[in-house]
């Protein structure tokens, strides 16, 4: 197994660790899954053998030099468990870099080497190194951690402003941990808590959908009927936390009293996040 | 006793060198002189000493004088030792303070315990703080810098850029010379585990310092925590920290040298022992053992709650501080030996739950590790330092 790539562009370098960031604030541990031409950062669902958190990185447009080689001919991917934060802090300390390589090492035990070469103030390179510890995940385990299958919504929606959103739902949080998001084919959406006292919605309109990827739905349902579910409050806050800029494109899945499922592009990086409905 | 005045903008550096020792310890001595005022620290475990000298100048006025005890006429010092908790919030948005204050008095009131700190401010605000101090001699250390073979001069930027790699839960922080190149790295045990964190390491050529001396090729470990406090303060003050070190063991020194104040860290490294391996603990327990090896005649001293003890013997006599080490060797010199005050260092050092001595392996008590004649630790007043040539100390 190897794995070496080199990041020499400051956007592309900035970009890489905005990701990263975003990853440390979902999960603590995660998987990183190395192929030739994308990186994923996995999270998988203790509870449902599926997965809760899929991120996408392609290859080419963060690195100049990439090489990889996997586990065997056949299974050409490395699957490592890492502490996110790790990764996120270690990229953070890269701030002015002139170039920042990475790649898979064995020192006593496998570990993740991120090699940064400073520009000083007196313009002279400083070499600074990080060895991340990283467990390699054998090949049995890899199929709870495939890239996961869109469901089938029965309703598709357009996010409005993340932060508007996450704005709202934090002053929710104090009022009860179950919140209800329903939304319809005519662009509404609502974020409802309850508790024995007060009943709070927020109403966001005109978001528009997606179009439909099945005709059947779009055919049965009446576009005023809302699909609700049911969710752990703290799980949505956590995921709207760790998106620090709006999204190039956000949609909402959901499937009724099952999950949501949210879709999300920033610029080339696609990230899906799952939540179940709560039983 | 104590009356001075200082500017908005040298209350921003005298609130610096508080926040910098806050990192030491959660006590602090205020001990004017005719030298000036020194604000100095000691941690519980006497692994680090910061001691920040304000030089008279540095006030916009600066009266000093001994109080002469109506008993028997001795002369003594202010003997003034502050919460942090108390003199902290005082000195907290450093930068609106340096904005909105005019003029900052310190004084001290003879009759009552207590330094009142008057803050000035734009608009015809004033706020007056009353600190109440208990009485206690402070602590100095004066260390040899000369017999150093390894001296650093570098600005705060560089060193402030290499601490930011190492996370807060790595404690220590290795330091390795050679005469091509310096290397900060995290200081790692023999073995490392999947659960360790990150080991990271930044090097920095010889070209990046004021002034660069390697005599010998070494590797010390200190804690990063009181290093990170030096920094707060020598970025304030826009000079240079020299570093002073040596083998393994020996204590290492940070010295800032500026016209109006003199600043200095005295931090333990981790020794090259074989039990080095051994976990904090069982230093912990080798330093007990030691202190139980040396007479203890008071046995009637049960488990009390070590402040208590305290403040117990502060009543008794004035509490000199010393290792038992110094005691022994000096114990001619004492005029008060007071069996109390021994039991009350050790017990100071027992408390299992102290989370300073588990965390971090290079707290080696500065006295212990270190052969006399390169540094002591010495009470200013009653007794001259050990060694003959005065070293940085302020006594």
């Amino acid at each position: 197994m190897k794995f070496r790539a080199k990041i020499a562009d400051a956007a592309c370098l900035n970009h890489f660790t905005r990701v990263s960031c975003m990853v440390a604030k979902l999960a603590r541990t995660c998987t990183l899954r190395i192929r030739p031409h994308a990186l994923n950062f996995i999270l998988a669902d203790p509870a449902g053998g599926g997965v809760s958190m899929w991120c996408e990185l392609p290859q080419e447009n963060f690195f100049s030099e990439f090489q990889m080689e996997g586990v065997s001919e056949d299974n050409n991917a490395i699957y490592v468990e890492l502490a996110a934060e790790n990764l996120s802090r270690a990229l953070k300390t890269a701030q002015n870099a002139r170039a920042l390589k990475v790649k898979l090492t064995n020192k006593h035990f496998p570990c993740l080497t991120v090699s940064i070469e400073l520009v000083s103030v007196s313009s002279s390179s400083r070499m600074v190194t990080h060895d991340i510890p990283v467990k390699v995940i054998p090949r049995k385990l890899w199929r709870n951690l495939q890239e996961p299958t869109v469901p089938d919504a029965d309703v598709s929606i357009y996010l409005p402003v993340l932060k508007t959103m996450k704005s709202v739902v934090e002053k929710m949080k104090n009022i009860s941990n179950q919140l209800i998001i329903e939304a319809n084919l005519n662009g509404d959406l609502n974020l409802k808590i309850e508790s024995e006292l007060v009943c709070v919605t927020t109403h966001f309109k005109d978001l528009g959908n997606p179009p439909s990827a099945s005709e059947n739905e779009s055919e049965d349902r009446s576009p005023e009927q809302m699909a609700e579910v049911q969710v752990d409050i703290r799980k949505f806050l956590q995921f709207l936390a760790g998106q620090q800029v709006n999204p190039t494109r956000g949609v909402c899945n959901i499937v009724s009293h099952k999950m949501v499922h949210f879709d999300l592009l920033h610029e080339d990086v696609s990230l899906q996040y799952f939540i179940p409905a709560l039983s | 006793m104590l009356k001075c005045g200082m500017s908005g903008s040298q209350v921003k550096v005298f609130g610096k060198a508080i926040q910098a020792l806050s990192r030491i310890s959660d006590e602090l001595w205020l001990d004017p002189s005719e030298k000036g005022l020194a604000l100095r620290s000691v941690n519980s475990c006497r692994s680090a000493y910061g001691c920040v000298l304000f030089s008279p100048v540095f006030f916009q006025h600066y009266q000093w004088s001994t109080s002469v005890d109506m008993n028997n006429g001795t002369k003594s010092n202010l003997n003034c030792k502050l919460g942090i908790k108390s003199i902290l919030p005082i000195f907290r948005c450093l930068n609106s303070l340096e904005r909105n204050v005019e003029v900052c008095k310190i004084f001290t009131r003879s009759d009552k315990c207590k330094v009142v700190i008057q803050l000035f401010c734009r608009h015809g605000i004033k706020k007056t703080h009353n600190v109440c101090f208990q009485e206690s001699q402070p602590l100095q250390v004066i260390f040899e810098k000369n017999t150093c073979s390894n001296t650093l001069m570098i600005q705060p930027r560089v060193l402030a850029e290499a601490i930011v790699l190492f996370t807060s839960s790595q404690e220590e922080v290795t330091l390795a010379v050679t005469p091509l190149e310096v290397c900060i790295k995290s200081s790692t045990e023999e073995s490392m585990d999947l659960n360790s964190s990150v080991y990271s390491e930044m090097f920095v050529g010889p070209h990046e310092f004021e002034f660069f001396q390697i005599g010998v090729d070494t590797e010390i470990t200190f804690c990063c925590k009181e290093l990170k406090g030096m920094l707060i303060f020598s970025e304030a003050t826009h000079a240079p920290i020299t570093m002073h070190f040596d083998f393994p063991g020996k204590p290492m020194a940070l010295n800032i040298d500026h016209m109006l104040l003199e600043a200095n860290f005295v931090l333990a490294t981790l020794a090259d022992e074989p039990s080095r391996a051994s976990s904090p603990q069982s230093l912990c327990l080798s330093q007990k053992r030691k202190r139980s090896d040396l007479p203890c005649s008071n046995s009637k001293v049960g488990k009390k709650d070590s402040k208590g003890m305290e403040s117990i013997s502060r009543k008794v006599a004035p509490r000199k501080l010393y290792a038992d080490e110094i005691l022994s060797n000096i114990s001619a010199l004492e005029n008060s030996g007071s069996p109390i005050m021994k039991r009350v260092n050790s017990d100071t050092e027992e408390e299992p739950g102290s989370p300073s001595l588990r965390k971090c392996k290079a707290k080696n008590n500065l006295m212990e590790v270190m052969p006399k004649s390169y540094f002591c630790i010495s009470d200013i007043e009653h007794l001259p330092p050990l060694s003959k040539k005065p070293g940085f100390g302020v006594g």
